[in-house]
């Protein structure tokens, strides 16, 4: 490229060399000018020394000044330097021959001065400006590059934490479960999930960050990250929420947040336990058709401020509910004219469906939303999560048993007497009831005798249920948080002089059932046991 | 729980009708104490009429043991149905106190 500082270099090219002194002695003050007597010549300095613009002969030997030119605009490292033709001929069609060659100018010998460095003037002027636009438009093009690349890091990154396996769970017959997530060209970070928490509980949440782009991205890795490891020892929607709403709105520069459904399924008695912070109510459609709202919020948006308690609802789902849950990248779909997709296109179309499963659901869904939008750009991600509760619910009557003890030892005798006629009920072999017996009375005397720091009365709620040959208790208190199973378990090779009594109640539990699970839930702890009487 | 005590020879057999666990133990314990501080010096724990023991069963065994073991006593245990079976086995009460099948076989150990 000319610089201000350099010279421009000029080629002339000339069979007479008193033709190229006359050019010299025009233009050599202002430019570098470099001869060459014929056209191998020309070409050879054109490709090694890149001149600025090349003034060429048309009627040389050999090669004249056409082949040349066609040349020089054939190769890549020469086809941008301006070619101005002079010769001695005039007719037009030559004029045109040269033109139809790429040559930028044609000038007629006998040479008129002015004339000659006006046209080169000019032409490297030319030159100059489509060489700073080549540069700015290769400039444009890396950065197009790299923020195409961004958004492509940020879906990537999106996409990567759905699940997207259908069927998602094909060992699983109590319910049916789609996921769709269609991310807008700017990213939303729009994000949802399911997984199960215990064997009977699944966790569904759909969640929208604030903001668009790779951070919104990352922000939803963050919370959907946290929102599953919070509830690996926390099966309560609120308080996961709480938690994972805490922990979010501490370190928050950003000032992102996230509105967010979670609910938690009882895949046996169709139970979902949800909370909705901030986000669109979904909406459940019954066996009959109807259609109704989890019209309950219970608390703000995730992560906009740390202390808020978040509350939770219960709904029960009978066989064949579906429920539909999704994001504003629904309702806020714009067509054309910048209408809204809108709450009442969601239930009138849920309402309108042939009953199909949860994939045709949130098929027509997305076509729905897609054909409302026409030609109008989608401009924020789409999610849609359906389930379908495929079972009749557990009435389990005789199957379970409900006790509420205040914390009193005498009251452990009656959990035990009602446990030794439910497990009668239930065909539960005399050993193993047994051994239930001496874990109600090692886990509830723990509780009666350590957990509370008052002298008031406080209810232990116990929960028993058995299913399919699993033994599965609930030992739930309001004392103060302790997991007993963190306790060392002790050394039962010591001899009689050097054993002492402590922790073996709990390693009696332990061994005694087949899975032992603490949790402390909205201020009480719960104790899980599960026993399996099939293996 | 119910406690009958009968002598065989020198060894009085100690027969718990019923469970021994965070409830029943400590009225247990003030029973079997009161036969040592009485002069006994064998003594058999026969289970078979128990239905489950807990750790608060086991802490007695062990203070019992400890005892007995203190004055040159005789401590011994038969007819463990299988939740105590289990119970000893997982706690190691096995290898510290002397376990018998029945009664009978007790009484002729020596």
């Amino acid at each position: 490229m000319a610089t201000d500082e350099r010279k421009s270099t000029l080629l002339a090219v000339d069979d007479t060399p008193e033709n190229l002194d006359v050019v010299k002695g025009i233009l050599g003050d202002d430019y570098q000018v470099k001869v060459a007597i014929n056209g191998h010549i020309a070409l050879k300095i054109a490709q090694s020394q890149a001149p600025d613009l090349i003034l060429l002969d048309i009627m040389m030997p050999e090669i004249d000044g056409y082949e040349v030119c066609r040349q020089l605009k054939a190769d890549p490292q020469t086809r941008d330097i301006p070619v101005i033709f002079l010769t001695a001929k005039g007719e037009t069609s030559d004029e045109a021959e040269g033109f139809d060659l790429g040559a930028a100018d044609y000038i007629l010998k006998p040479i008129n001065p002015p004339l000659l460095q006006a046209r080169v003037k000019t032409q490297l002027a030319l030159k100059h400006n489509m060489d700073e636009l080549q540069a700015a438009y290769a400039v444009i093009n890396r950065q197009k590059e790299r923020m195409q690349q961004e958004l492509n890091v940020g879906r990537d990154i999106q996409l990567s934490m759905v699940p997207d396996t259908f069927p998602a769970f094909p060992d699983r017959d109590e319910f049916d479960i789609h996921g769709l997530l269609k991310p807008a060209r700017e990213i939303g970070g729009d994000f949802y999930d399911y997984f199960f928490v215990e064997r009977n509980k699944l966790c569904i949440c759909v969640g929208d960050v604030s903001g668009k782009g790779v951070p919104a991205a990352l922000f939803m890795a963050v919370a959907k990250t946290m929102i599953k490891s919070t509830s690996a020892d926390d099966h309560s929607p609120a308080s996961i929420i709480t938690r994972v709403n805490d922990e979010i709105s501490q370190d928050n520069p950003s000032c992102m947040f996230i509105t967010l459904f979670l609910g938690i399924l009882d895949t046996e008695t169709g139970e979902l336990q949800y909370t909705n912070g901030g986000h669109p109510y979904p909406y459940l459609k019954h066996a009959d058709g109807s259609v109704s709202t989890l019209e309950h919020l219970h608390g703000p948006v995730v992560g906009a401020m740390d202390g808020m308690a978040y509350g939770e609802d219960t709904v029960k789902l009978a066989k064949g509910d579906q429920l539909l849950i999704f994001t504003d990248g629904i309702t806020e779909a714009m067509d054309l004219s910048d209408q809204l997709y809108g709450e009442q296109r969601v239930i009138d179309l849920f309402e309108s469906e042939a009953k199909g499963s949860p994939e045709s659901l949130v098929a027509s869904s997305l076509a729905s939303v897609e054909s409302f939008a026409g030609e109008a750009e989608q401009a924020d991600d789409i999610t849609i999560l359906a389930i379908e509760y495929l079972v009749e619910p557990k009435t389990a009557e005789g199957e379970l048993l409900n006790v509420t003890i205040s914390n009193q030892l005498a009251e452990i005798d009656r959990v035990n007497d009602l446990f030794n006629d439910f497990a009668e009920r239930c065909d539960i072999p005399m050993p193993v009831s047994l051994k239930v017996n001496m874990v109600f009375d090692e886990l509830l005397a723990n509780v009666i005798s350590y957990a509370y720091s008052d002298e008031e009365a406080h209810n232990i709620d116990i929960s028993i249920s058995f299913d399919n040959g699993q033994l599965a208790i609930n030992i739930t208190d309001d004392g103060v948080p302790f997991n007993p199973f963190t306790r060392e378990d002790p050394d039962t090779s010591l001899s009689l002089e050097d054993r002492d009594i402590g922790g073996l109640g709990i390693h009696l539990v332990k061994n005694a059932m087949d899975e032992t699970l603490y949790q402390r839930r909205n201020n009480k702890n719960t104790v899980t046991l599960i026993k399996n009487l099939n293996t | 729980m119910e406690i009958t005590v009968r002598d065989e020879g020198d060894t009085k057999v100690v027969m718990l009708n019923g469970k021994l666990d965070t409830n029943t133990t400590p009225a247990a314990e003030g029973e079997i104490n009161a036969l040592l501080d009485a002069g006994a010096s064998k003594l058999l724990i026969n289970f078979e009429q128990l239905s489950y023991i807990s750790s608060s069963g086991l802490r007695l065994l062990l203070a019992l043991a400890k005892r007995m073991k203190g004055f040159g006593g005789d401590l011994k245990v038969c007819a463990l149905n299988e939740m105590a079976t289990e119970v000893f086995e997982v706690s190691g009460f096995g290898s510290i106190l002397n376990v018998f099948a029945s009664e009978a076989d007790a009484l002729a150990a020596s």
